[in-house]
């Protein structure tokens, strides 16, 4: 494994994405796949993006991308009336939010994180944003597909 | 009661505001929502509000500075934080700044419900 992460790392944030819809739906998400970015095998952006900045004893960045419908259903599963464009870009950043703090876990409180940066984006933004030798996560939740992409590297 | 709920997230500042809904919970009353520290310093010194809910991440003051100074202004204030930061340093820095309890999130209404009956029993 690269930027001295292991498998043991990135499966904490493959647990904080279970974790995260069981504990909202009720419901297991599906891993479709996680693998490394080598080759270019970055995926497709979904039509919003969320992203946590990283300082501390790690850089980088956790993304989490995800169709409107699907935040939109989550909303609904959460009980949540409004789901205008700001609270579907809301949920969104609170998801890569609770993500990568659930993170902290297994990291400890070194691995420092922003507040969720969050944007409607088109099919080609993380292609154009994500370095090589990153880390992909891919889910589904009943109908919908989204994804996690972990950008991190230990600095001490 | 007065509750005052601080969290960056609209979602998560009407999700505690509706589990408030509950019929257990009905002698709490929001007092003020505030998306960051320093707006809740504001509200916190206008509603001077017996409960707080208080997320950790957030912009301006973060709920480590904000929950000292609350502490600061009203000692007997029971301040709840509510965040995804898990590591037990995080919730143990709260406590010792006076936070009287810890809810990770993601959190389930009952979750709330409970850490909401527990701060608030005689």
């Amino acid at each position: 494994m690269n930027n001295n992460i292991d498998e043991k790392d990135i499966l904490t944030f493959v647990d904080a994405v279970s974790g995260f819809f069981f504990q909202v739906t009720q419901e297991k998400v599906e891993i479709k796949a996680a693998y490394l970015t080598e080759g270019g095998m970055v995926p497709s952006t979904y039509d919003l993006t969320s992203y946590i900045t990283l300082s501390g004893d790690y850089v980088g960045r956790i993304y989490f991308s995800a169709p409107r419908s699907m935040v939109a259903h989550l909303l609904m599963a959460m009980g949540e009336q409004n789901r205008l464009e700001d609270r579907l870009l809301d949920a969104t950043g609170e998801i890569a939010n609770t993500i990568s703090g659930n993170a902290r876990k297994h990291f400890g409180e070194t691995m420092e994180v922003s507040v969720p940066t969050t944007q409607a984006t088109d099919a080609n933004w993380l292609k154009s944003v994500v370095p090589p030798h990153s880390y992909v996560i891919l889910v589904k939740w009943k109908q919908y597909r989204a994804s996690v992409v972990v950008d991190i590297q230990r600095v001490v | 009661m007065k509750l005052l709920i601080v969290d960056d997230s609209a979602l998560i500042r009407s999700r505690i505001s509706r589990i408030l809904d509950d019929p257990r919970l009905n002698l709490i009353q929001v007092a003020g929502m505030a998306k960051n520290g320093m707006e809740a310093i504001t509200m916190f010194l206008q509603h001077m509000p017996e409960l707080v809910t208080m997320d950790i991440t957030m912009p301006e003051m973060d709920g480590i500075d904000c929950t000292e100074k609350m502490i600061t202004i009203r000692p007997d204030c029971n301040i709840l934080v509510i965040s995804a930061l898990s590591d037990k340093a995080t919730a143990l820095k709260a406590l010792k700044k006076g936070a009287r309890g810890f809810l990770y999130k993601p959190f389930s209404d009952e979750d709330l419900i409970a850490a909401f009956l527990e701060l608030t029993s005689p």
